[in-house]
């Protein structure tokens, strides 16, 4: 059986005015299994975001290919999308809308069965712990309960992959601790999650395996210990700066 | 296109465009709240200011009333509103403020006039506003005075008041009611501007406020095309035009039927007949719908609320202009004026207002608003589906991005 996600050769060149063609993916390659936790671990720049911006078919690849459950970014935007949780610091929520019309919204225009919404809506209320606020708008929320109803709305229309893209960041420790934990179930309910960060900690914590990107290349993708292994290193933040080194002295 | 998607869309966009209060209040408050407040401003402080007036008194000096006509004097001195003085160099008196008419009695110019007869001579201060109303006063006075003393001598001499009277004027106009009232002449200009100010915010708000509160990316990753997306966005910010538009328009019928009509004691002037309700429904929906698209493409430029203000104002400047260098009453709705995008739209509705309907210029004004429509439309999918404007990092402006990519060859 395919992986849920696989990238073949992704690519993707900006023009920018001033430095002209900009590398910011280079044929990067790399699958996700089911059930797993991805993570894309890079520093600022690295190629992070625009990699799953073309995953969630935001950016359109210069080449390569890349395929969510068996839809073509490219060629099947839509179908990539219905199967698609999309989750960043980028993707606010509407201000002005209620929690439960919030996740009532994106339940219904992400192809949610509409006979069952309401249904996947109380859940996702209850499963939140989101019942006192479920009436409340958005912007009357607390910081901790917005990061609720916006994971509720990443998964409003139960997607089989989720992407996190940095999730964590701007987060007090409680907040992000209850990210992490949210991902977390989330990948015990057998979710493919791919999680991008630049926090050593989340990544060593939460994923089953990493891909050290860096100026748009990968440079490692495996599991922790087998990084471990391959490097001697214990801490992660030593794997990554080992290899990111590499990158540079290649390049 | 997929309308169950656009119309889970568009009905997120109006719930939440009616929960904010910047949109409420231009595209519904104002519209709807704006001339019956300021009707009701206006005419209480013409009455406040009138009565005012009302109370001053006119400070008059009469002098060599001939004998006969003591009368007049009797009916002035009554007229609690004039107070009879007598200084002693009344015409310096009038330039220096301390009276206001002079009122000379002559002897009667005509060579064949009758012993009673005299002529008027009032000496008063125009740049004076209280000069000026005693002025009135004193004619008024001498007028009716001399309508009563004829009507009497008329009698004392057995004549009836049509025998002596020699000539009558009846006026007639050919105009109807509908024409002469000034306020259709507005409306129109006032509908234009309200339509505009009402789908200015959500314009901004679809756009550049999905930019600024970061929703933008949020739905570019929903399951549903791009297409639906902006369709959803452009029916919502038509929607909100069409309603300001026709609060507006309700609003100042209402304003103009109950508060203005009583006033002016002709109230079928100041009504909009029934039967141009179709016309002005086609011309307020292709408007809005043309108004939409425009804003929205150079809203969709902003990056954030302010900016999208600043980019919307040119156009906004651009579709009132035409209007107001053709409101004039003169000018007349021919094919050349029908071929002025929006401006045709406020002669058609114009026209409509006064029941008259030159259906050649109408159906030029549809195929140019038609034509206008689709091509802002066809404008609009191009820019979107360029990715760095979806994703706000296109930093230039509308006519830069037009040059090098719509108008590239």
């Amino acid at each position: 059986m395919n992986a849920p996600v696989v990238v073949r050769n992704l690519k993707k060149v900006f023009y920018d005015e001033g430095r002209g063609e900009v590398k910011a993916v280079d044929s990067i390659n790399f699958e996700c299994r089911e059930g797993e936790v991805f993570g894309l671990l890079g520093a600022n720049g690295a190629g992070k975001t625009t990699t799953l911006r073309m995953l969630s078919t935001i950016l359109t690849p210069t080449a390569g290919t890349a395929t969510l459950m068996g839809n073509d970014v490219v060629s099947n935007p839509q179908g990539v999308r219905k199967n698609l949780g999309f989750y960043s610091a980028t993707t606010a929520l509407y201000p002005r809308l209620t929690t439960r019309e919030t996740i009532d919204f994106f339940a219904r225009i992400n192809q949610y069965p509409a006979d069952q919404v309401e249904q996947r809506v109380e859940y996702l209320i209850q499963r939140f712990g989101l019942t006192k606020y479920a009436d409340a708008r958005i912007e009357k929320l607390s910081s901790g309960m917005k990061q609720k109803v916006s994971i509720a709305r990443t998964i409003a229309h139960n997607p089989s992959i989720l992407i996190f893209d940095e999730p964590t960041v701007g987060l007090d420790v409680l907040n992000a601790l209850d990210v992490v934990d949210s991902i977390r179930e989330l990948r015990d309910e057998g979710k493919t999650i791919i999680f991008s960060t630049h926090i050593m900690s989340e990544a060593e914590r939460l994923c089953d395996r990493i891909a050290i990107i860096h100026g748009g290349h990968i440079l490692a993708c495996d599991t922790l210990a087998a990084l471990r292994e391959s490097t001697q290193q214990h801490y992660l933040e030593d794997i990554f700066v080992l290899f990111v080194k590499a990158g540079q002295e290649m390049v | 296109m997929n309308f169950s998607d656009i119309r889970v869309l568009y009905w997120r966009e109006i719930r939440s465009a009616l929960r904010d209060r910047t949109i409420v209040t231009n595209s519904i408050l104002l519209p709807m709240l704006l001339y019956p407040v300021m009707i009701w401003l206006v005419y209480t402080g013409i009455t406040f200011i009138s009565g005012q007036n009302e109370e001053l008194k006119s400070r008059i000096m009469l002098k060599d009333l001939p004998a006969a006509h003591l009368r007049l004097k009797r009916e002035i001195e009554i007229d609690k509103a004039v107070e009879l003085l007598n200084p002693t160099d009344p015409s310096t008196a009038v330039r220096d403020g301390s009276l206001d008419a002079f009122v000379e009695f002559l002897p009667a110019k005509a060579e064949l006039a009758m012993p009673a007869n005299f002529s008027v001579r009032i000496t008063y201060d125009e740049s004076r506003d209280a000069s000026d109303r005693a002025m009135n006063r004193v004619w008024d006075k001498i007028t009716a005075y001399r309508g009563s003393y004829l009507e009497q001598e008329a009698s004392r001499l057995g004549l009836s008041k049509a025998d002596f009277q020699n000539f009558a004027i009846d006026e007639r106009s050919v105009s109807s009611d509908r024409a002469v009232s000034a306020f259709i002449v507005v409306l129109p200009i006032f509908f234009i501007i309200m339509l505009a100010v009402g789908g200015m915010h959500p314009a901004i708000d679809a756009t550049a406020g999905e930019r600024e509160n970061s929703t933008w990316e949020t739905v570019m990753t929903a399951a549903t095309s791009r297409a639906n997306v902006l369709v959803a966005k452009y029916l919502y910010v038509a929607t909100m035009a069409f309603i300001a538009a026709f609060l507006n328009l309700f609003a100042m019928i209402f304003s103009m039927g109950t508060v203005l009509a009583p006033l002016f004691g002709n109230s079928s002037s100041l009504r909009i007949p029934l039967e141009s309700a179709p016309v002005v429904l086609i011309g307020a929906v292709l408007l809005a719908l043309f108004v939409a698209a425009g804003m929205m493409i150079l809203a969709s430029f902003a990056r954030n609320y302010k900016e999208g203000q600043s980019l919307i104002s040119p156009f906004y400047i651009a579709l009132i202009m035409p209007v107001l260098f053709l409101q004039a009453p003169g000018v007349e709705f021919t094919w050349r004026v029908a071929l002025i995008p929006v401006a045709n739209v406020m002669m058609m509705i114009r026209e409509a207002f006064q029941g008259v309907y030159h259906w050649q210029s109408i159906g030029i004004t549809l195929a140019v608003e038609t034509a206008c429509i689709v091509v802002a439309l066809r404008i609009a999918m191009m820019v979107i589906s360029h990715e760095d404007f979806v994703m706000g990092s296109y930093t230039g402006s509308f006519s830069k991005f037009a040059r090098e990519r719509l108008f590239k060859k």
